[in-house]
Formats: structure tokens, sequence, C-alpha cells
């Protein structure tokens, strides 16, 4: 079975309740095969619009089209989407085969044809031997997986994942995020959207990456171009982890001058730039621990933290505080005076009202 | 409000007259006031024993499938029944209290003419029928308490006395007011053993609103007056138990009944 | 010390929970004279125990047979449970999931609303109820009984049930909708599955209630429909020797006794984690 290959398409759809507003005129053509990655914080309006698409919530204004259809007036059970919650929904009472089953059998496979394509699917997400077991019997992950499986076995026209990796421990998260990729491409011809905060898994998973802020889309496209070219400083700090570090700036007379403290030659991709405040902003992974005594600034740690192989140190500086990340596990106290200094060439530069004015490029 | 006579149909307006009656009833405000005892005593107590079993039962001991059976069997046994049962134990001449005491050298009691006896009577027959009540709901919310908290408690060497002030107590908060809650409507409306066992008896010593209602309303057809009574009852009920709920909410802060 | 404690609590306890009972057990096979002749414990060594108490009971002797009510109360119990199961649940599935009201009042304003029902004592809702029968022709019928004691399980039903539901994830439902279930159909495929711990404490509440009512049977129901309670009190109301009436008490709760054993298999299983809360 051949999932129809069409496009979701929706049209300036909008979502507001009596007192808030959680999406706001969104209108997007999503292509079938490929991955949409949604990215946004925790209440950006990514969850809100999965839910939408699979009809859990009613748009208040707007359409949605999937091929000829129109989908917003389809009601749920007849949409044919599919949905991976963050949580690991299965149904308990079923065993990890039946769950599979399931949707194959209410969209009316035949028994003997459901439970050979339940089987290979549990083959290709590597559950074959706990077939017979029940959800509460696996791990997150498996649990997960079989979710993942049941979304995956019916081969819908929209599948739609919600912060799956969400609620696993940082090894498993690589470690499925990587089957995913392999598992997406060969299985879904549909429309994929993947929504995560976790900029690592956009830039790896996605095919083209939608920006969320405030229930609207802020940016989209090419996940590393977002990422090499954010359009705002909302954008800046969504797709970057830890987020981009922003301080105010100025240029003057050929020099970026920020804090009167850190001073440097206005870098190569600023130079047609004018003079006057801009505010810049520097990713965690490119300050620099140390430096020259012109461009540097002492500062005081106000926190260390170690993430997975790296440590996030944060510095708290006249101008603000700026976030590092050091590769390794290092040992800082609260207090401890550090020397923080900026790669000139690496400075994004933005516009006193947030939006991009150059990026270093690649 | 109005005055409706069974024996021929038809409404007469009686005014106040009614609530005027009630108001200078002295049985009504007694009953009411033995009321507060009757579901005060025997729910405190319930929760007390009942928690006291139900953590017993919850863990500790081989034999614990087979005490839970037994302490499960008097929630499941006709309390109109039982009350008969009640009377005949503390019938004065040949009931099995006296008949045991005497075994042991203590004069008779007079279970049902005196009223202290009379009360222990009923307030024994109540513990008895409802405290497996509150160790089922107990037995249940113990079951399935999360068992991380209780293994660190181990671990850090707390006593059992204070992982169960401490941990099981707190844990047990919301629950508990759930099961008080539910045990105080049920025992507002005492009535099939008062019924059986003393009658409202020696005079009206024992008399709930509950029985107090029936006697008016039901035996002696006085139905408007113990509509307007009922009503009354039901006011104070949900004011009190709304009161109730408002302290409990404030003590533990549960989620709302 | 604490050993003491607990062992003597759990003994005095077991004692009393049995003390009713065993009198009761032990006097429905004494013969006249071990009763009136003041308290007696021990049968064979105090009294030759006799089965007139039950041949009384049981119509052998002609006295009185407790056969019909005890299938009067099966009856009522079952149908009364039956619906109050049947729609308790659907109440208190729309109340868990579906948010309806008007103005400030709200689904917690509608629980809280259903048990107030059990609030008032029966006495005061006995006359309407009598009323309602009468006019609809149905007192002293099981039909009649059944609606006016299903009046009184549904609160019980809707409050455990609406705790049980609220735990179970909304999102099963969703995916159950997702996967090309309508709302019933997810309710009745994958909700009620989940729900069967809650069902079955609800359930064993509606029988245990049921089964016991005294008063409503008392008031709506005279000489063609007698609950197993009401017998018993009809027979404590008339001169019946004690031995009879403890013969009658043993018989009238024996069916449900069998219950505690069900409800522990249950409980011991885990299936009330999340039951009760």
């Amino acid at each position: 079975m051949k999932g129809s290959t069409v496009n979701l398409d929706l049209r300036s759809v909008s979502v507001d309740t009596e007192t808030e507003v959680i999406l706001k005129d969104i209108s997007f053509k999503f292509e079938p095969g490929k991955i949409y990655v949604l990215i946004g914080r925790t209440t950006s309006g990514k969850t809100s619009l999965m839910r939408t698409i699979a009809g859990l919530i009613e748009p208040t204004d707007g359409e949605i089209h999937l091929g000829e259809e129109r989908l917003d007036e389809v009601p749920i059970w007849d949409r044919g989407i599919a949905m991976v919650y963050q949580q690991f929904i299965n149904y308990p009472h079923r065993t990890v085969l039946n769950n599979v089953e399931f949707p194959l059998l209410r969209a009316g496979v035949s028994k003997a044809d459901a439970k050979a394509q339940a089987l290979a699917m549990l083959e290709k997400v590597g559950l074959s031997e706990f077939k017979d077991r029940k959800p509460s019997q696996l791990s997150g992950g498996q649990q997960q997986r079989v979710a993942i499986a049941r979304a995956l076995v019916r081969n819908t026209r929209v599948i739609l994942l919600d912060e799956p990796l969400m609620n696993l421990d940082y090894k498993l998260r690589e470690q499925l995020r990587e089957e995913f990729r392999t598992l997406f491409k060969g299985t879904a011809d549909g429309v994929t959207i993947y929504a995560t905060t976790e900029p690592s898994e956009a830039l790896f998973l996605g095919d083209e990456l939608l920006v969320m802020h405030e229930g609207r889309v802020i940016q989209h496209g090419k996940p590393d171009f977002v990422f090499e070219n954010p359009s705002s400083i909302d954008v800046a700090q969504i797709v970057n982890d830890p987020p981009m570090t922003i301080l105010d700036a100025e240029i003057k007379d050929g020099k970026v001058n920020i804090g009167n403290l850190i001073t440097f030659p206005t870098p190569a991709h600023l130079k047609s730039e004018k003079d006057g405040k801009y505010k810049i902003g520097t990713r965690a992974s490119e300050v620099i621990l140390g430096g020259s005594e012109s461009n540097s600034e002492e500062g005081t740690v106000s926190l260390s933290e170690v993430s997975g192989s790296e440590t996030l140190l944060y510095v708290k500086l006249n101008v603000g505080e700026v976030v590092l990340q050091l590769e390794g596990i290092h040992d800082y106290q609260i207090g401890q005076a550090v020397t923080i200094s900026l790669a000139p060439n690496r400075i994004f530069l933005f516009n006193m009202d947030g939006t991009l004015c150059a990026a270093p490029g690649n | 409000m109005a005055n409706w006579n069974v024996s021929h149909s038809g409404l007469d307006w009686a005014g106040g007259a009614n609530w005027a009656r009630m108001f200078h009833d002295v049985n009504f405000w007694s009953s009411l006031f033995r009321l507060f005892y009757f579901s005060f005593i025997t729910t405190t107590l319930q929760y007390i024993l009942g928690f006291t079993a139900a953590m017993y039962a919850w863990k500790g001991f081989a034999s614990r499938r087979f005490f839970r059976v037994l302490w499960l069997v008097p929630l499941m046994t006709t309390p109109s029944v039982m009350a008969i049962v009640w009377r005949s134990i503390f019938r004065e001449d040949i009931g099995a209290a006296n008949g045991l005491l005497s075994k042991i050298g203590i004069d008779p009691i007079a279970w049902s003419t005196q009223i202290f006896p009379a009360t222990v009577t009923i307030t024994i027959a109540e513990v008895w029928q409802w405290t497996p009540f509150m160790f089922l709901i107990l037995l249940a919310g113990l079951l399935s308490l999360p068992k991380e908290q209780f293994l660190s408690a181990e671990i850090d060497g707390a006593t059992p006395w204070r992982t169960f002030w401490s941990i099981t107590f707190p844990l047990m908060a919301p629950i508990s007011i759930g099961a008080i809650i539910i045990r105080l409507i049920e025992a507002s409306k005492i009535f099939d053993s008062i019924f059986n066992l003393t009658s409202a008896g020696p005079g009206n010593s024992t008399e709930t609103p509950a029985y107090y209602l029936y006697t008016r309303g039901l035996r002696e057809f006085q139905i408007s007056y113990g509509a307007t009574m009922g009503l009354m009852y039901l006011i104070l009920a949900i004011l009190t138990l709304t009161i109730l709920g408002q302290i409990f909410a404030r003590v533990s802060k549960p989620r709302g009944i | 010390m604490k050993k003491i404690l607990k062992y003597s609590f759990i003994f005095i306890w077991s004692t009393f929970v049995l003390v009713p009972l065993s009198w009761a057990l032990v006097t429905s096979f004494k013969p006249p004279a071990a009763v009136n002749n003041g308290a007696t414990f021990i049968p064979w060594l105090q009294f030759q125990p006799t089965l007139d108490g039950w041949k009384d009971i049981t119509g052998i002797s002609g006295y009185a047979n407790l056969f019909p009510p005890l299938i009067n109360s099966a009856t009522v119990t079952f149908f009364s449970t039956l619906i109050s199961l049947t729609f308790g649940c659907m109440a208190a599935y729309g109340l868990s999931r579906f948010s309806y009201g008007w103005k400030n009042y709200k689904n917690p304003d509608i629980i809280f609303f259903f048990i107030s029902q059990r609030i008032m004592p029966p006495a005061v809702l006995a006359v309407p109820f009598f009323i309602l029968l009468k006019t609809l022709h149905l007192l002293d019928t099981k039909l009649g009984l059944v609606l006016v004691l299903t009046s009184g399980l549904m609160p019980i039903v809707v409050w455990l049930l609406v705790d049980f539901f609220n735990q179970l994830p909304k999102e099963i439902d969703e995916m159950a909708m997702l996967e090309g279930c309508n709302p019933f159909e997810a309710f009745v495929r994958t909700i009620l599955p989940l729900a069967r711990p809650g069902l079955t404490v609800a359930g064993m509440f509606a029988i245990i209630f049921g089964w016991n009512d005294l008063f409503f049977a008392l008031v709506l129901t005279f000489t063609n429909v007698q609950t197993l309670p009401v017998a018993v009190v009809a027979l404590n109301g008339t001169v019946t020797p004690f031995w009879t009436l403890s013969a009658s008490a043993i018989f009238s709760i024996l069916p449900l006794v069998g219950l505690a054993f069900v409800v522990e298999r249950f409980l011991s299983k885990g299936g009330f984690a999340g039951a009760v809360r």
C-alpha cells in the first residue's frame, strides 16, 4: 500500500481562544516525502499547529487542504493522519503486535494482511521479539518505538511527531534520532512533520525548517540556511542551544565597540554597515576563553554546568551575560574570574529592532 | 411550606408556620446536635482504626491476605440485619455482651434503657459496619503509592514512625479526605442501625435527624413539616460539608471533591 | 514491644469483626432453652445444636421462606447495578473529557450536584419517590425499586469513575480517534477496557449499597416485592425467636460475603491501583 502523495496546504490558519492567540495566520504548503521540522520554544504553538492539522483543535479561521480535500471539514476519525506524542501513548491493554495492528484493522485491512504488515513494521523498528508483551513491560525508548511503528504502519498521507524524543534520556535520543532518519526516508511517502525544541534534531532530521514563535512561523527554509542566516534575534535564539548571546554594540570609525571594553576593528563581513548602534550575537561555541588585551573583558562565572561531553559556562560581564560552550568537562567555581573574548569574524549583527543585518556566513 | 394532608389532597398554604414550629422544635435541634456527635465520633474512630488496619494489612506479615478478606466482611453485611444481630447481643437478659461480662465478674449493663450504654451500642455497631469502608479505600490508596520515596527513606535510615508521618500520611492526605467526606455524608444519614437497634430510645436519646424526619414525616404523616425540616437539614449539611471541604483543602491542598 | 502492639491489634480487631457474625451463626443453631435461659456460646458443650431456626426461614417448617426475597434482592440489585454502571460510566466519561456548564457552574459543580443527592436522608426523599412511583403505577414493583435504587447508586458510580477516567491520559482517546474510531467507538474500544478496575470498584460499591438498602424497599414496596433486608426486618417486627432471626441474618448476608474474596483478590492483584483516589 502506497500512501497517496499529495500536498498539505495550510491557508491562513488561525486559532484563538477568548483570552489568547494560539496560532496566528499560518500559511504553508507541505510537500510529500519531505521531513518538515517545527522548531520553537515550549509554548510557541508547535503542538497546537499539529493538533489543528490532526483535527483535535478546530481552527477559528483559515482552511486546511490535503490534495483536493478540504481537511478541516473532515472529522478526526476520517482524516487518516497519524500522530506520535511526546508522552509514550500506546493502548496499555493490547499487546505490542495488537497495538500496531489496530490502526490497520480500523482502516479495513484484512486480519492476515494487518498481521503481516504489523510484523514487518515491528521488524523495522527492532521490536519483533517483544511483539507479545504489553507496552508497560517495555522501556521508554521501546514504548516510543511502538508508537512510531503504529504511526508509520498505515503509511498515512500525513505523519505528525510531537517532540517524540523529549522524554528520553540523552543517549537514547541520539540513537533514535539516527534510526528515525532512515526509517522516515524509507517508509513515509506522505508529509512528515516533526516538532522539537532541539536545534541538533532539527539540523539532523529536517529537509525543511519552520521556526515558530508566539503562534507564528517567523522563518522557514533549509535548516542549515536558517541556522547560518537567522532572520531575527528570536530565530537566532531558538535555533541555537544554548541560545545565542545578544549584546549591545556600536560601530564607529571602523571599529566595533561592545560596552566600551571589548573593541576590535570591523571584520570583513561587517565592513559595509553604517556607523551606529546595533545588537550583536555570538554563538556559545564561538566565544573564546582568554584573549588579547583589546578585545577581551574579565568577568565572573555565574553558573557552570556539564551537559553531555560539554561544559556550559555563564559569565557575567559589564555588558551582560555571555554563554560559553567548552569541549570536555571542566571545573569552574561560581564567582571565579575568567577572561572572555569574541571572534570578530563570527559575529552576527542585528538592527536595533531585532532583524538581521549581517551574518558571518560559512 | 405548604400544609399538605395525605387524607385530602390539595394544598393549604401554611405560610411560615412550619418554619416557626421547626425553630422552636427542641427535638429537631437536639437530634441535629446528636448527629454531630455520632458522625464525628464514628468517623474519627473508623478512620483511625481503618488506617491502622490498612497499615498492617499493607505489608509486613505473611497471612495478610487472609486478614484482608476477614476485615472486609463487615462492609458486605446488611446494616439493618446486623443491627438485629447487635440487638440480640446487647439484650440485657439473654444477650452475649452481658453474658460475657458476667463471666468476668462484671454486673450486667442496662444497654437499652440507659442513655450512655445505648449510645455506645450504636457507636460500636457503626464502627463495626463501616471501618472496613475506610480500610478498603485506604488500603487501595496505600497499594498504589509510588515506591521510590519509601526506598529513599529506608536508605536514609528513617524510623518507621518517622516514615509514616513524613511520607505515608501526607501522601495519603487527599484520599483520606475523600474517604472521610464520603463517610461523613453516609454517616449523617444514619438510620438503619438506630431503627433496628434502639428505635431512637431510651426516650429519644439516640434520635438523629434522619430518624426524626422519618417519625414526623412518614409515621405521623406530617409530610410538609417533614419537608421543611428536610430542607433545613439539607442547607445545614451542605454548609457543613462545604466548610469542612475548605478546611481540609487548606490543610493539605488535595484535588477538590 | 512493637510486635506485641501489632499482633494484639490484629488479634483484637479480628475478634471484634468475628464476634457478631459468630454469635449469629451459633445462635442460629440453638434450641429454645439455650437462648432463653441466658447466654450460651459453645455448641455441643453448652447445648445440642438443632436446625429449627434454619427450617423456619427456608420454608421447611412453613413459618417463613426467604428464598423469594433472596431472588427479589438479587434481581433488583443486579439491574440497578447494571443500569447505574451503564449510564454512570457514560456520564463520568463525559464529565471527565468534555466541559459542560452554564455561567460559573462547571464540571466540578455538576459532580458535586451528583454527590449532593446522597446527602439527603432517605426519609426526605421517600415521600417524593412515593408520590412519583404511585403516579407511574410502579409502587411495589421491581422496576420501581430498581429505578429508585439506581438514582441512589448513580452518584457513587459517577463520583468514582470520574476520578478514574481523569487518570487515563486523554491522548489515548485522541489516538483512537486518529486511528479511525468515532468518539463512541473510542470510548467503547479503548477507554472501557482500560477502565475495568474502576468499573469493578464502582460495581462492587453499587452491589453493596444496592443489596443492603432497607429504607426504600421498606417504604416503596409492600408484599409483591419484598427484598431480603425488608423480610428480615419484618421477621424482627413479629415475635420471631432469636434462633430463627439469627438464621435469617446469616442467610441474608452470606451471598455478599463471597464478594469480600473477590475484592481481596482484585486488591492484591493491584487492580485498585489508581481505581480509588
